[in-house]
């Protein structure tokens, strides 16, 4: 074969990375160029967020497992991005009390969204097995409550992330070239993972346990790898973030974001990349919406009081709405394809098998 | 020498938790779903307190009331409106759908009322001190170990003695089977909600009483601390639900006594830690509550 | 005149179509069995009639009033009751808490005495286990408390998904005969059974399905002049066609 059609062979098969990645791109150019301010922040903002989605389908849409824990890898990626990146005259200044040692820390930003890639994924080989073996109930519960751990932890442990307070001082290195760039290598980390062997053995311990127990699939490892890798994405995707913020408290990983990030993904659907997309392009869209409505309200003194929270609630009963509309997501479980042009093949001539 | 003013703050922090406990399992042994709206129907409960002593100069009887009947109404409707629709199209939306509840809820809290804090104002006796035994302890210590133990008591005998309890006991065991006897599946589960706000309701006012103020985030405690104790009780199990409560209750106390002060805000971090542990060696929860839970690994 | 007539019921489990057009019916007073190899759609039709599952066409007629797509609930109350496949009594459950929810529809306190008199009399190891906890009674007892769980509503219908599955050759002999027994009581019975030699024994009429259709009907004799039956244990007569190993 020559490499012309192997190359459309393999585009072929794959179609799906193309077709999400080619709308975004295209996207982030056009409003590059014609954007205002305003909409390429938006823009930015939206390519972390899919980064993140990405992140949290490669475990959870795989697994079915609700990980509660996402947010706070994204927590303790961006901090320890933040410990390695701000110069230690600002750390001395912003954070009062922190250690010496991580003070004089100064790495160059590259290396330091790796390493803090690395040591999410470390704080998640370590209580990431123990988690693994509990059965679907317990697990939910359990994850939660690690949340709420990380979430203590983040806000108590003065000397590292400056307790509940701004920890302040990255340089905004990321530009919606580099969140692009960032959401497209989730894309397709999530996609090949989905599509991978172990991928493949993932999903099937979510479809049926029993039999995939029974054809030798060992379910606490293959969720274990599965829970490590989500976790790493998500602490380089904090990194990224974090450099874009700048500032940020623990409050940037608890419930609010986790219930943002959860109806991405679930409002699009859970099974692979075409949903997690489909879901964050929704979410972004409506949110941006309801914004402006608020302050809309807000401004023109409507009502006597001030309407903050209007976007959660509404997005709270969207999400409901789309549950009971599709309870699987808007696209479920199947990935996007170009629709089949041309005769269908019957199953006869597709097998090649003589009747 | 047992420290008799110890032991009955424990056994009244342990009423307290197993309280919401229970109201966490009576929903999830039949629906199997983990109600991650059950923190704000305390917390609605908290709200009722404080609006109708506000704004209706309720007496303290009525406030209370009216705290319970608020937890009460709040998890039936969100029964109806939430749960029911997406519970007939599929189970595992459930989960998220309760998310997505809690969210609306305080939400509308926050909106409707305000971002802040409110006081919640209770009868002052329950802030008085009785003498017992040489110490000193709130009489609300008191009131809620005798109103828990009454209320275990009412619910065992309807969970025993009555048709609905034990149609509420055989939909815990086989749902549809239940359905297969002409049980009406939809009775079964809205009266599980109703007794769950029943017990959030009263677990309010004795959690709204320790701080004496309410907020949007008030219900996170107290579900939290339920997932604990059912997780701990086993999943399947009224009694492992109160047991774990009381259990939670006892450890809390301890580890509030022996942690060194630094260590104090951990102290939360700890106790899940624990339980994690625990869970490792016993998945099935302290009881097993005559169901097989599997244990993936 | 028939009591239940099901009229090209189709139903599926997702995307998998369990049943392709099913016709039968039951008539009052009589013991009727549906008939076929693991998998072929017979506890599929009695979950259809039942409501537990929701057929994508066709109808089901009881009493000359149409009950497809009703819910379980309202079909109890109309006089249909199931005996489960796998028995599923409440294990958590004691004997006595077991038969009073199958008294659940329509219960009255001394008819449900008289009743609970007449189930001792026709399983007397019910008596003796009245206060134990379901779970630990034994394969065949389970069996029993199911079917006198299900007696305890008064059904019209009484229909028994797979009663033998499970059970030792001697619990097996007790349980049909007590079929036979209840059919001569008057009771009117749809019986789902793998053990196509024993039901035939004691049916009025069969049904034999193969790949969620219906392939043969008839009296026993009738049946078993079409079909070798000792083959519906193996299977290869539901399918017209041998399987070829390619070369």
């Amino acid at each position: 074969m020559s490499l012309v059609n192997r190359l459309i062979g393999f585009f072929n098969r794959h179609q799906t990375v193309v077709l999400l990645a080619v709308p975004l791109i295209v996207a982030g150019i056009v409003i590059n160029a014609f954007g205002s301010r305003l909409l390429v922040d938006i823009y930015t903002y939206f390519c972390v967020s899919l980064a993140l989605v990405y992140s949290l389908q490669v475990f959870m849409g795989n697994s079915g497992i609700l990980a509660w824990t996402q947010v706070g890898f994204m927590g303790i990626g961006a901090y320890a991005t933040g410990i390695l990146v701000t110069p230690p005259g600002v750390k001395e200044m912003g954070v009062p009390n922190m250690y010496p040692a991580l003070v004089d820390l100064s790495v160059p930003i590259l290396p330091a969204i790796v390493i803090a890639a690395l040591v999410t994924g470390l704080v998640a080989v370590i209580i990431g097995y123990p988690l693994m073996r509990l059965n679907d109930f317990a697990s939910v519960i359990t994850l939660f409550a690690m949340l709420v751990v990380m979430h203590t932890i983040m806000t108590q442990w003065d000397n590292v992330t400056n307790g509940p307070r701004t920890f302040f001082g990255l340089p905004q290195w990321t530009t919606w070239g580099i969140a692009l760039t960032t959401a497209l290598a989730m894309l397709g980390l999530a996609y090949w993972f989905r599509e991978s062997g172990l991928g493949l053995r993932l999903r099937a311990t979510r479809d049926d346990r029993h039999a995939a127990a029974a054809i030798g699939i060992d379910m606490v490892f293959t969720r274990y790898l599965g829970f490590v890798l989500s976790a790493m994405m998500a602490g380089l995707v904090g990194g990224v973030w974090s450099l874009y913020i700048t500032s940020f408290s623990p409050k940037a990983f608890y419930m609010g974001e986790m219930f943002v990030l959860l109806s991405m993904l679930v409002i699009g659907g859970s099974g692979g990349v075409s949903g997690a997309t489909i879901g964050a392009v929704m979410v972004t869209l409506s949110r941006e919406l309801l914004r402006q409505l608020e302050s809309i309200i807000n401004n023109a003194h409507v009502l006597s009081f001030e309407v903050f929270g209007l976007t959660e609630l509404v997005m709270a009963v969207l999400m409901v709405v789309v549950l009971v509309w599709r309870p699987a997501g808007i696209i479920g479980g199947q990935e996007l394809r170009l629709p089949r042009l041309g005769k269908k093949k019957g199953p006869a001539e597709a097998n090649g098998a003589a009747s | 020498m047992i420290d008799l003013e110890f032991v009955i703050n424990t056994l009244s922090l342990g009423s307290l938790y197993a309280l919401l406990a229970l109201g966490l399992v009576l929903v999830y042994g039949i629906l199997r779903l983990v109600n991650f709206a059950y923190g704000e129907y305390v917390m609605i409960a908290g709200y009722a307190i404080f609006l109708s002593a506000t704004y209706l100069n309720a007496p303290w009887y009525l406030t209370l009331v009216l705290g319970v009947f608020a937890a009460i109404v709040v998890s039936y409707l969100t029964e109806i409106i939430a749960f029911r629709p997406v519970r007939t199209k599929s189970v595992d939306a459930l989960i998220v759908t309760s998310f997505a509840v809690s969210i609306f809820l305080q939400n509308v809290v926050l909106i409707a009322v305000s971002p802040r804090a409110k006081p919640v104002p209770l009868p002052s006796f329950f802030s008085e001190t009785v003498e017992v035994a040489g110490g000193t302890v709130p009489v609300r210590n008191l009131l809620v170990i005798v109103v828990t133990a009454v209320l275990l008591i009412a619910l065992s005998l309807l969970m025993k003695k009555t048709v609905v309890g034990m149609a509420m006991r055989a939909a815990a065991d086989k749902f549809t089977t239940t359905r297969l006897m002409g049980v009406p599946a939809n009775v079964v589960i809205s009266t599980a909600f109703v007794l769950s706000g029943l017990l959030a309701g009263v677990a309010a006012i004795f959690w709204v009483s320790r701080s004496a103020s309410v907020d949007p985030l008030t219900g996170t405690g107290p579900l939290l601390i339920a997932f604990i104790c059912v997780v701990m009780g086993g999943m399947h199990s009224t009694i492992g639900a109160v047991v774990g409560g009381y259990v939670y209750g006892l450890v809390f106390n301890v580890l509030s006594l022996t942690l060194p002060a630094s260590m104090v805000s951990y102290r939360d971090a700890f106790m899940f830690g624990l339980v994690v542990l625990f869970l490792l060696f016993r998945p099935a929860g302290i009881i097993k509550g005559g169901y097989t839970e599997e244990r993936v690994g | 005149m028939a009591m239940l007539t099901v009229e090209n019921l189709e139903a599926s489990y997702g995307a998998v179509r369990a049943l392709n057009g099913i016709s039968l019916d039951v008539a009052e007073g009589e013991l009727v069995a549906l008939l076929g190899i693991n998998g072929v759609g017979k506890s599929t039709t009695l979950k259809s009639i039942m409501g537990v599952l929701r057929p994508t066409k066709g109808t089901i007629t009881f009493q000359d009033k149409d009950i497809t797509g009703r819910r379980p609930e309202s079909i109890v109350k109309r006089g249909i009751s199931l005996v489960p496949e796998g028995r599923d009594i409440f294990g958590t459950l004691t004997v006595e808490e077991n038969l009073r929810l199958g008294a659940y529809v329509g219960y009255k306190r001394d008819r449900y005495r008289a009743d609970l008199e007449e189930m001792f009399t026709l399983f007397p190891i019910l008596k003796e286990r009245l206060h134990q906890a379901g779970g630990l009674l034994s394969g065949g007892e389970q069996q029993m408390l199911a079917i006198a769980r299900a007696l305890m509503g008064h059904p019209r219908l009484l229909m028994l998904d797979e009663p033998s599955l499970g059970l030792s050759p001697t619990m097996t002999d007790q349980i049909f005969e007590l079929i036979v027994g209840l059919k001569e009581r008057g009771s009117t019975i749809l019986l789902v059974e793998q053990n196509a030699e024993r039901a035939l024994d004691i049916v009025d009429r069969a049904y034999l399905l193969a790949n969620g259709e219906i392939e043969h009907a008839g009296t026993p004799d009738e049946i078993k002049r079409q079909v070798n039956v000792a083959s519906v244990y193996f299977g290869d007569e539901t399918d017209g066609d041998s399987c070829e190993v390619e070369q």
